[in-house]
């Protein structure tokens, strides 16, 4: 303020100095006046080339001449000096009008523009802080960070023929490909296209030392995820990606997003990204107009993540990972090769909800995503001729349960009095109890004879849940019961619910009722109709019965704890200092309103089928697990046109049960000889893994994307359970 | 002829009879004059030095060179009596034109990049347009001087107006708007100083203004016709527009030196940055600081009381050229300094309020202060021909 009025003053000064100049001219006029007239008479004779009376000529000379009244004499002189006048006013506006303009944008907007010089000299320049890790259960590490040399080419690099081809012969990649990944937009319009991750040393050196031959290409050190055990729970832990442009216009409140920033697109990396991701360091520096930095003005060092520890467990979950692969593509083949076309595995602690394993296959090598994937490999994981590896088959997988369903269907039909624990039932191979002559068949063609509650889940009988689906078909065709009366039961297991575990994109599993059938089949009112077959076939899980593995883990779980407990794959996070900043709370869902008495038959029928189904108990014999100590329940879904899909679901110890499992291989076969050796193998591993941490985790490869031509086709091979 | 009977009554009284009763040691040096032009100049020099030294592209040495050979220069004129030059108008006007097209002769010519041909090489780089305005003055001076103060014949008007045009017409052939301006601020100081009628000079402005007013409309139906401007360059639409709308301004190249000479000025504030200390220029972002923007670099760093010194002593080299004027009584040599004077001013005015936005953007340089030999030497050739009018009156009035 006070320097505005100083400067106010002195324009005032320069102002007023510039009157003075001009009014001293007008002045000098003045006096002069006196003596050119007397001159002016003196030298008449001499002869002025103009003669005429100026008296009518003088346009701007008012003033000047108010000084000399009526002066007949001609004197161009006279004349001329209004000009002069005019001429002085002419500079005095000049010198005028640029000093106030200078001061109002000096003095008056100084400070605005002295902002505005200050955001010209300085940029703030962000480093991208290391994402934390993710470890397992006991410390060990899944993913960390290294280093990268990454070679960075601006877009318009595509169109420069000659550095492509220098780039091409520096990095030994054909030009065709240099070009794609320069031209490819992915990572947003504007941004830098990696051309090479994990450049050598060599070859950045070579390109930094004819940095004129190279315009438009950086190096740059990157700080990258690296993957100690290749693809292993890669669909737990996710993948990340370079931020988009869309990613930082849609960025959630808290989370500072830069570009060149690494972000989690999907798992645990997406899930918890705002704690994997750390403070980015700041360089404010002096740049010039050409960018170069002039000098550093201030700089703060980056922050990594916070480490992000699970609840897997990796040698668990490696077992699971490479059963499931062994299973599928024996010896790193094709799909196809063994048996299915993919599959899922899910160990769960009943206890609290801890995921010990969550295994999806085919899967995917999440350093695919480092430094930028191309729209080939995308695509790739993405193509259902790859059987989409990139699918979590765990959590977004919906298949036809089974006789894994039987378990809730037997217990509905208890607790609603539509089967008693020492009710028997005669199996003869066919049914037909509702005399319409459509018979359907138990999947043991010569029947299984006389058979009890226990027998029917220990045999997975169909002909025994056939009957229950009757009774409730006919508690509500003629006795008033509820439609749902089974639906209703079968919710309390939440088997139509998302469990809710901490990944995104989960989906969730289908309960047929009346309602739903008539919803669904809506343009066709014929099938919309809800039928005694439709209780029939829900009761042994086929029909338009739909689950995901997650449900049936968390199903089960409740079978063999009474609670569901909510999922979850976050043990507890700890910040850069290593302190725990958050653990992670279990929570129980629900605890199904069911009798101990019948809950206790269901049990005692699931642990017979371990121990009274001799290839199941050789299973897990052969595992060195006393079968008595396993509950357990196969199942085959059946498919027209289709090899069938291989179900197992378990949780052991009995007594005190601990870990709870459920393993799907789509159109893998039966569920007792294709899901339950993976089942056996994972669950030997999680039992041993209580006592010990210290399994063996080797590395786990991701799919090839390969498949045999008719992978998963045929018929089925004959279900057994 | 037309030397002005009142010659030596022009001067103040005491001024004579100071100079008649005490001979003046130095009779060849105007004090004030000799002053007023060191500071500026070394004022120049000093803000030069301060712009140029981040930039490999100047080299200070020849700043210097150009003040030094500059100094001669003026020495000579000053010490040649001018009003035996005013008989040769046509002579001058012949110079004039071969000066100015001279950097079509092929071979000779360079358009040093810029686009226009405005520059010949003749050992170094110079730009004869520059030098031209000395003898576009001297030719203006001298056809005005015929009309001993009154012009008042429309067909002798004409005729004069006609002259005065050629330099104008022929440096647009290069094209250089802005030194043609310049031509034509010295014929419009000419005219009103020689004594024009006043009629005929309004008639002349509307003229003029109609004639631009055309050039638009005209340049108009040829693009609804042919789809492009063939008039007027689009460098120079691009600076009327940047002119005329200052604030979606940072698009083009035009609106982006503008900002940032605005920038440059306005964070200067009231006492600027320091010498040597401006981030503007330093960091690359005025170009051509040395030369059209070195205002820009004064301002910046020597703040709005730095570019009150610099207008102030431009309001004295002014004042004093006026009274030299004035008190010269030879209509030739008058015209001759009002034109000077009336050229420094348009350039002070364009160049200093084409920085802060006052008026549209043209290469025109600041007398005495951009860098620039050829710029520089002319200047000095004009004060020698203004201490030519002086000291030749002066010695004049002693015999």
């Amino acid at each position: 303020m006070f320097a505005a009025i100083v400067a106010g003053f002195v324009a005032l000064l320069v102002v007023a100095a510039i009157l003075v100049a001009v009014y001293a001219v007008l002045r000098s006029r003045k006096t002069e006046n006196v003596s050119v007239k007397r001159d002016v008479r003196s030298i008449q004779s001499v002869g002025v080339s103009s003669s005429l009376p100026n008296s009518h000529r003088v346009p701007a000379g008012g003033v000047a001449r108010g000084g000399t009244p009526a002066q007949p004499v001609a004197n161009p002189g006279d004349n001329l000096k209004s000009r002069f006048t005019a001429m002085g006013v002419v500079a005095g506006l000049i010198f005028g009008t640029l000093a106030t303009k200078l001061w109002s944008m000096q003095v008056l907007a100084g400070e605005s523009f002295k902002k505005e010089s200050e955001d010209n000299q300085y940029t703030t320049v962000y480093t991208p802080a290391p994402r934390g890790y993710i470890l397992d259960a006991d410390g060990n590490v899944i993913v960390k960070n290294r280093t990268s040399l990454t070679v960075l080419a601006e877009p318009d690099v595509a169109n420069d023929h000659d550095v492509v081809a220098r780039l091409s012969t520096v990095l030994g990649v054909p030009t065709g490909i240099v070009r794609k990944r320069i031209a490819d937009s992915t990572s947003g319009a504007q941004s830098q296209r990696v051309v090479a991750s994990d450049a050598s040393m060599r070859n950045v050196a070579f390109i930094a030392e004819h940095a004129d031959a190279f315009p438009g290409i950086t190096v740059q050190t990157r700080t990258v995820r690296d993957y100690p055990h290749g693809a292993l729970a890669a669909h737990a832990v996710g993948y990340t990606g370079s931020v988009t442009s869309d990613d930082i216009a849609s960025v959630a409140e808290g989370r500072d997003l830069e570009l060149g920033d690494s972000v989690g697109r999907s798992g645990i990396e997406q899930m918890y990204d705002n704690l994997l991701a750390g403070d980015h360091g700041e360089r404010k520096v002096m740049a010039d107009a050409q960018g170069n930095v002039v000098e550093v003005v201030s700089e703060t060092q980056p922050v990594k993540g916070s480490d992000v520890h699970t609840t897997l467990k990796s040698h668990v979950q490696y077992v699971a990972d490479k059963a499931l692969a062994d299973m599928i593509c024996p010896d790193g083949g094709a799909i196809g090769s063994g048996k299915g076309t993919g599959g899922a595995v899910v160990v769960m602690d009943v206890t609290d909800g801890s995921i010990v394993a969550l295994s999806s296959y085919p899967t995917f090598t999440p350093s695919t995503f480092v430094g930028g994937i191309t729209q080939d490999e995308l695509d790739l994981l993405q193509s259902s001729a790859a059987f989409s590896p990139l699918l979590n088959r765990a959590i977004q997988g919906t298949y036809p349960a089974a006789s894994t369903y039987k378990t809730f269907t037997g217990l509905a039909a208890l607790e609603n009095g539509m089967a008693t624990a020492t009710q028997t039932w005669d199996c003869t191979g066919s049914w037909d109890g509702f005399g319409s002559g459509d018979v359907q068949k138990c999947w043991k063609k010569q029947g299984h004879g006389t058979l009890d509650f226990r027998g029917g889940i220990v045999n997975s009988c169909d002909t025994v849940y056939y009957d229950i689906g009757y009774k409730f078909w006919d508690a509500a065709a003629n006795k008033g019961k509820s439609a749902t009366l089974l639906q209703d039961f079968l919710k309390r297991y939440r088997l139509d619910q998302t469990t809710g575990i901490d990944l995104n994109g989960e989906t969730s599993g289908r309960i047929p009722t009346p309602e739903w059938k008539q919803e669904y089949f809506r343009d066709t009112p014929e099938d919309a109709q809800w039928k005694g077959g439709d209780y029939t076939n829900m009761c042994i899980g086929q029909g338009y019965v739909l689950v995901t593995p997650m449900e049936i883990a968390v199903a089960y779980g409740a079978i063999a704890s009474g609670n569901i407990v909510k999922p979850h794959l976050l043990k507890e996070v700890r910040n850069a200092g290593g302190d725990v900043a958050l653990t992670y709370q279990p929570q129980v869902l629900d605890t199904p309103d069911v009798s101990m008495a019948d809950l206790a038959v269901v049990r005692n029928a699931l642990r017979g089928v371990t121990t009274d189904n001799e290839e199941i108990a050789t299973l897990f014999n052969d595992q060195g697990i006393d079968p008595d100590t396993v509950a357990c329940k196969t199942g085959t879904a059946e498919y027209t046109d289709m090899e069938d899909t291989a179900w197992f679901a378990c949780y052991a110890p009995y007594d005190d049960p601990k870990y709870v499992l459920a393993c799907v291989v789509e159109h893998g076969g039966g569920g007792s000889s294709v899901a339950a050796p993976i089942g056996a193998q994972v669950m030997a591993a999680a039992l041993s893994s209580i006592n010990a941490s210290d399994g063996e985790v080797g590395d786990i490869a991701g799919s090839s994307g390969k498949s045999e031509a008719g992978a998963g086709k045929g018929t089925s091979s004959g279900r057994s359970d | 002829m037309a030397q002005l009977p009142q010659i030596d009554s022009l001067r103040r009284p005491n001024a004579a009879a100071s100079a008649a009763s005490k001979p003046r040691r130095f009779p060849w040096l105007h004090l004030p004059l000799a002053i007023v032009v060191t500071l500026l100049v070394g004022y120049g020099l000093i803000i030069v030095y301060s712009a140029v030294r981040a930039d490999g592209d100047y080299q200070y040495s020849r700043q210097l060179g150009g003040v030094a050979v500059g100094l001669v220069f003026m020495i000579l004129v000053w010490r040649f009596d001018y009003r035996r030059l005013s008989d040769y108008t046509t002579l001058f006007l012949i110079i004039n034109v071969v000066l100015i097209m001279s950097p079509h002769i092929p071979g000779l010519g360079t358009d040093a990049g810029m686009g226009a041909k405005s520059w010949i090489k003749l050992g170094m780089q110079i730009q004869p347009g520059e030098f031209a305005k000395i003898t576009v003055i001297l030719m203006d001076a001298a056809v005005m001087a015929r009309y001993g103060g009154n012009l008042d014949d429309p067909r002798e008007y004409v005729k004069a107006l006609g002259i005065m045009m050629v330099p104008f017409l022929c440096i647009m052939t290069q094209p250089d708007l802005g030194t043609g301006l310049v031509y034509l601020c010295i014929a419009a100081f000419a005219l009103v100083m020689g004594g024009a009628n006043p009629k005929y000079l309004l008639i002349t402005l509307g003229l003029l203004i109609a004639a631009v007013v055309a050039v638009f409309a005209i340049d108009e139906v040829i693009k609804s016709s042919t789809g492009e401007y063939k008039l007027l360059k689009q460098y120079q639409r691009n600076r009327l527009l940047v002119f005329m709308d200052q604030s979606g301004t940072a698009t083009t190249d035009e609106g982006y030196n503008l900002q940032q000479a605005k920038v440059a000025i306005g964070s200067g504030g009231l006492f600027g940055k320091g010498l040597f200390q401006g981030t503007q220029h330093s960091l690359g972002l005025l170009p051509e600081a040395p030369t059209d923007f070195i205002f820009c670099v004064l301002a910046e760093e020597l703040g709005f009381l730095g570019a009150l010194v610099l207008l102030g002593l431009y309001a004295a080299l002014v004042l004093i050229s006026f009274r030299i004027a004035r008190s010269s009584g030879d209509l030739f040599g008058m015209v001759i300094v009002m034109c000077v004077v009336g050229m420094w001013l348009f350039q002070i005015l364009e160049n200093i309020g084409m920085d802060c936005g006052l008026m549209p953007i043209t290469g025109i340089p600041l007398p005495f202060m951009s860098y620039g030999s050829s710029f520089m030497v002319v200047n000095f050739v004009m004060l020698g021909m203004i201490g030519s009018v002086w000291s030749h009156n002066a010695t004049l009035k002693q015999h």
